[in-house]
């Protein structure tokens, strides 16, 4: 089963990423309805109606967020937030890489509605492949009179810049990415302000994610009550779910939201590979609590996940089977997040050094029954008092593991050994 | 910010990175505090006061938060507090005590960085011991302007280094020493010297210039071997320049006089001391009193001077006492205003000085004006453009000695038909032609329009007073306040002990010397050979007169020409107030004892009075404060009378020769500055070295109608075309030789840099 419902739709079309092609398949339409028939107001109101929220992670109503921008004459900067480095993600890889114009159609009806005369894209470090068709695709759009002085004379003009990162995750929060953006260290910045109303240099910005303004089209074609049509009421609309782990089909799929989880892993992923079961899920990548496989059938909306007891967070799901060594699952995502943090911040740097030493030693046979309680007050420690998100997403997934698996826990300690053997450690895909 | 309101009703709230004049940045997280109706900790420095706000600064979250944050700062901190200099004085020892966990449960490896790695000349830092809290990071960059320093490496691997490793030469490296909460960025010459229990730490004021930084200064052993900044409230950060905060080292300095010197041979200090005192008995009885001239400098005490002019006046019973001056400028009393004007100003004109070079910590308190006030007017009027990367200052560039004309001309302009302006221009503007127009009326319209003007002044052009006298009548009740930026340091508190600041006194004084007219001149801290704006005059005044003593802390230039010499106690060794270029009075408290023989004013006016056999009672109680100004000097009404200015000359065909204070090379040597002592102090514009052949550096010969000096000078780009800047008072190129204005340019020597 491969259904696709908007975004993905063409995803099998061969040379979509080109401006023939994609016009072929009606692309650009989308444009020249916003800007013959709509005023930046009412495209406004229309992505307010559709109910879209934000697509990075958080969710919050994109409308809303436009309506932000202060009106005081200066001008403002749309920004396509496309470092996409959350472990289990890669849904935004996949829209850049394989049919850059839509995002870039989105990108010209969300800088018309909002009143912006210069959008950018930055790109995660590692996706050259993405930034180089972004770009192309770019030079294509400019070509086309998408772009520039006076787009289809309209009189809105546009430029689209097309940035990469150096490679850091923490840059995919939108104030740290607004600071690499601008040439500096990749810090988060102190809010208020809020990037809405004082963002890229000091100008009101918007900073979006690559799913969500690749929404925007569609909104505009199909109207706000073809949107609202799929999902909850609070939760509207399509996602793109990556799906990882050893199921049968890896990969992207749109879903439309409320989708239960039990059916994205066996139906649209095609279930578990022979042999394995599920032992857990990271539904919405690795900064999200994990689930129970009795919570299989949690519909994937932004409030039921929630009350499930984790997030939807970017769409990252993380399928575990019954081979993964769960100590060895927690040291390695708590060991990304080391890596990651900037180190502005007292608690989320020392704090996901000090866990991933504990957890590696545990994991090593060397832990004693304190570390277990530890390693909680540590992230009880962090939880709430970070600069940014990065230090409280590190403890998601491994407080939720010593609640579910303590025993696991506690037998590498009793065992001074991992008690699954030296099976199969490279589930969680690095 | 809650921090702020905290520290304001004197509760405690503990911060690292967190700094009033820095700004919030919510780093460190050491501030978490309760706030009703918040869901989580905030941190005290970044969350803003709200009316009803209720905020709880302990409690069981808070105390569970701090010393998680504690916990997690000592994790990868080495602990090696005992032979850490900050041990005793470091907030993570202090908070640990006061908040932190009793035991540490962290037992794995610890990161392991550089240790006690260069800054620069001054300043090792430890990585392993920072907190990262960015403070150095952000007040270099931020600031300063400097932007020398900078976090390296992500998350735990994270430090404070140099950009490209190469070493910070900011002036104001040494504040982020101050900064440092911890024992991370260290004193080098402090290095491994002292525990806090075995130190003496005195408040203090820096006399190396005339900004007057309050300091405190550290004293070891009969050394001081420290001196940091004093933040008071709502005054001053406690920032110093490099050139303060580093140079203490002059009082051990080799070339410092501990001995005396009489008849140019080392001589017990009492002796030579008895034989001065044989030789005021004999002048006074054979010429008068008035045949003994009393000249007051270098860095002596309010306190001393008056016990100096007591007993000039009051035993030897002389009335010619000159306050040593290297610039003929005076600023009445009533003019002189504070550095408050430069927080309150919309307009800072600088007339001749660059504070960055002059009065360095001023240069903060400008930019930090600038900074909060992106529409400050500011302007300059000089001989060569002031304007910096650090502070853009749109100069209106003037030939030497046009500045009065060109800055009456602005007036006259803007201000027309007002009487005290028709009385200071009644001999005629002179030749201005060059003068751009338009900066000339933007310049009027700023010093007439602006509401609150601050004026900085370097004397160097003496018109420049009845200019100013006027421009504050034509401005009436709109503030108008200048303050001067020359030396000597305390020249204002030598005035409030009574001697007479204006150079007028002082050139009779030296032209009676020459004239055969006195006896005997006394130097009390002053070196005139290098201080007089003509030298010559004082060479003919040292020949002629019979007896010439000096009190020194350092061998005058020309001291063969000297009788006697005798040790001076410097400040720090001494008790004393000085008064700084806002005309405040601020006390200085002797951490160690004056070296070798070294003594204070007094034991030598009393010893003498001795020898002339009168009676001398120095009044113990004395005060230079007084009752109804507070730590100003009195206020005295601004004169209604304008002295006419001079005609400006015509602007000269060839090089000028310019000159300005340059703080680090003003006469008080120290060896752990000497990397920072250019070698080439002269600058020359890039297209005239062009003309001349000079790539880099040369040394040229400067002449003018028969007088010459040589000048090692280097190429700057900031320099205006036509100039050749050399500092002021500099021993081996005296610009006091030959004067400011035209002058003939040969090369001797061109050097080519390494």
């Amino acid at each position: 089963m491969s259904q696709t419902f908007y975004l993905l739709r063409n995803r099998e079309v061969p040379q979509i990423g080109h401006m023939d092609v994609y016009r072929e398949h009606g692309g650009y339409d989308a444009l020249k309805k916003s800007l013959a028939e709509f005023e930046p107001e009412q495209l406004v109101d229309l992505v307010k109606r559709s109910g879209l929220r934000g697509r990075g992670g958080a969710g919050f109503p994109t409308g809303v967020k436009w309506g932000f921008l202060p009106k005081d004459g200066r001008p403002r900067y749309l920004v396509v937030n496309s470092d996409e480095a959350e472990p289990g993600t890669f849904k935004d890889r996949e829209l850049i890489e394989n049919n850059p114009h839509q995002l870039i159609e989105g990108m010209i009806i969300s800088s018309y509605a909002i009143g912006a005369g210069q959008a950018y894209v930055y790109c995660r470090g590692e996706f050259l492949k993405g930034s180089e068709e972004l770009a192309r695709a770019v030079k294509e759009a400019y070509a086309a009179g998408f772009l520039g002085e006076n787009i289809l004379g309209s009189g809105f003009s546009l430029d689209i810049f097309v940035y990469r990162g150096a490679g850091a995750y923490i840059c995919g929060e939108e104030s740290a990415l607004l600071e690499s953006l601008e040439g500096r260290r990749g810090n988060p910045r102190l809010k208020p302000p809020f990037p809405a109303v004082a963002g890229l240099y000091g100008m009101p910005t918007i900073v979006n994610n690559v799913e969500t303004i690749t929404n925007v089209p569609a909104i505009v074609t199909h109207g706000a009550e073809w949107y609202t049509s799929m999902g909850t009421e609070k939760s509207p609309g399509l996602k793109i779910m990556s799906v990882s782990g050893k199921v049968n089909r890896p990969g992207n799929y749109e879903i439309p939201l409320a989708t239960p989880l039990r059916t994205l892993i066996e139906e649209y992923a095609g279930g578990m590979q022979e042999g394995r079961s599920i032992k857990c899920v990271i539904p919405g990548g690795s900064s999200v609590p994990l689930l129970m496989p009795d919570k299989l059938d949690t519909p994937l909306d932004y409030e039921s996940v929630l009350q499930a007891g984790s997030m939807l967070g970017s769409g990252g799901c993380i399928v575990l089977d019954d081979t993964v060594c769960i100590v060895r699952a927690a040291a390695r995502l708590v060991k990304f997040y080391r890596e990651e943090s900037c180190g502005k911040c007292t608690p989320c740097r020392e704090g996901t050094y000090w866990m991933t030493d504990v957890l590696d030693r545990i994991e090593a046979g060397a832990g004693n029954e304190a570390d277990l309680d530890m390693l909680l007050d540590i992230a009880d420690n962090m939880n709430g008092k970070c600069f940014c998100p990065l230090g409280d997403a590190s403890l998601g997934f491994m407080v939720s593991a010593i609640k579910h698996f303590r025993d696991e826990f506690e037998a590498h300690v009793r065992e001074h050994r991992c008690p699954l053997g030296a099976k199969v450690y490279d589930t969680v895909n690095y | 910010m809650i921090a702020d309101a905290a520290a304001k009703l004197g509760i405690d709230v503990p911060v690292y990175c967190y700094h009033e004049a820095l700004g919030p940045l919510g780093a460190c997280r050491m501030c978490l505090v309760q706030v009703e109706k918040m869901p989580k900790l905030a941190t005290a420095c970044t969350t803003a006061v709200s009316e009803g706000m209720v905020v709880h600064t302990r409690g069981p979250a808070v105390d569970k938060g701090r010393k998680g944050v504690l916990e997690f700062l000592l994790i990868n901190h080495p602990l090696d507090c005992p032979v850490c200099d900050k041990g005793g004085e470091c907030f993570l020892q202090d908070y640990t005590f006061q908040y932190g966990p009793p035991a540490g449960r962290f037992e794995e490896p610890k990161i392991q960085k550089v240790k006690d790695g260069p800054i620069n000349e001054f300043i090792l830092v430890d990585q392993e011991r920072c907190v990262l809290c960015q403070r150095c990071v952000r007040f270099m960059g931020e600031y300063v302007g400097e932007p020398q320093l900078l976090l390296e490496g992500r998350g735990v691997e994270t430090v404070v280094t140099t950009v490209d490793h190469e070493p910070a030469t900011s002036q104001f490296s040494g504040n982020v020493i101050d900064l440092c909460p911890v024992g991370a960025l260290l004193s080098v010459p402090y290095h491994h010297k002292a525990r806090p229990w075995n130190i003496e730490r005195e408040e203090s004021v820096c006399t190396l210039c005339p900004v007057g930084c309050t300091t405190l200064a550290t004293g070891r052993d009969g050394h001081i071997v420290r001196i940091e900044g004093r933040p008071v409230p709502d005054r001053s950060w406690g920032w110093l320049c490099d050139r303060g905060r580093f140079g203490f080292d002059f009082a051990v300095n080799p070339s410092r006089l501990i001995t005396s010197y009489l008849e140019g041979r080392e001589e017990a200090a009492a002796r030579t001391t008895r034989q001065v005192g044989q030789w005021l008995r004999d002048a006074v009885s054979q010429h008068g009193g008035n045949s003994v001239a009393f000249v007051a400098g270098g860095l002596h005490s309010t306190e001393e001077a008056y016990q100096l002019n007591r007993f000039a006046r009051e035993v030897v019973g002389t009335e010619r006492l000159a306050v040593s001056r290297d610039v003929p400028g005076y600023l009445p009393r009533g003019l002189n205003g504070t550095f408050a004007d430069i927080d309150d100003a919309d307009a800072v004109v600088l007339i001749g000085t660059d504070p960055y070079e002059s009065v360095p910590v001023v240069h903060l308190r400008l930019r930090d004006r600038a900074r909060a006030l992106p529409s400050l007017k500011l302007m300059g009027v000089a001989p060569r453009s002031l304007s910096r990367e650090t502070l853009r200052v749109d100069t209106l560039v003037t030939h030497v000695g046009q500045e009065a004309a060109v800055l009456a001309a602005a007036l006259s302009d803007a201000a027309r038909g007002h009487a005290v302006l028709a009385e200071l221009v009644s001999n005629g503007l002179g030749d201005l032609s060059g003068i751009d127009g338009e900066a000339l009326a933007e310049l009027g319209s700023t010093l007439v329009n602006s509401e609150h003007l601050t004026v900085l002044w370097d004397g160097l052009e003496a018109d420049v007073e009845p200019v100013l006298v006027a421009l504050q009548s034509v401005r009436g009740d709109k503030p108008t306040r200048v303050l001067p930026t020359w030396g000597p340091s305390n020249w204002r508190g030598f005035e409030r002990a009574g001697f007479d600041a204006r150079i007028e006194s002082l050139t009779g004084i030296l032209e009676d010397a020459r004239d055969g007219k006195l006896q005997m001149l006394v130097l009390w801290g002053a070196d005139l050979l290098r201080e007089y704006p003509d030298q010559e005059l004082v060479r003919q005044a040292y020949a002629r007169v019979p007896v010439l003593v000096a009190e020194s802390l350092f061998p005058p230039a020309g001291h063969e020409s000297f009788k006697a010499i005798l040790p001076q106690a410097g400040p720090g060794e001494v008790y004393g107030t000085y008064v700084n270029m806002e005309a405040r009075l601020q006390v200085a408290m002797p951490s160690v004892q004056p070296p070798g023989q070294a003594r204070p004013t007094k034991t030598y006016v009393t010893a003498w009075a001795r020898a002339m056999e009168k009676p001398f009672v120095l009044q113990e109680d004395w005060d230079p404060y007084d009752d109804n100004s507070g730590d100003l000097v009195p206020e005295e009404s601004v004169p209604r009378e304008v002295r006419p200015i001079a005609p400006a000359s015509s602007a000269p065909d060839g090089y000028e020769l310019i000159t300005g204070v340059l703080v680090i090379e003003n006469g008080i040597p120290s060896d752990f500055l000497k990397p920072r002592v250019p070698q080439y102090p002269g600058r020359i514009s890039p297209s005239d070295a062009d003309r001349l052949g000079i790539r880099n550096q040369a040394v040229i010969k400067l002449s003018r109608e028969g007088r010459e000096m040589t000048a090692a000078v280097a190429v700057d780009p900031a320099m205006t075309p036509g100039r050749i800047y050399m500092p002021l008072g500099l021993a081996d190129a005296p610009v006091n030789a030959l004067g400011t204005g035209a002058v003939n340019v040969t090369v001797i020597e061109e050097v080519h840099s390494a």
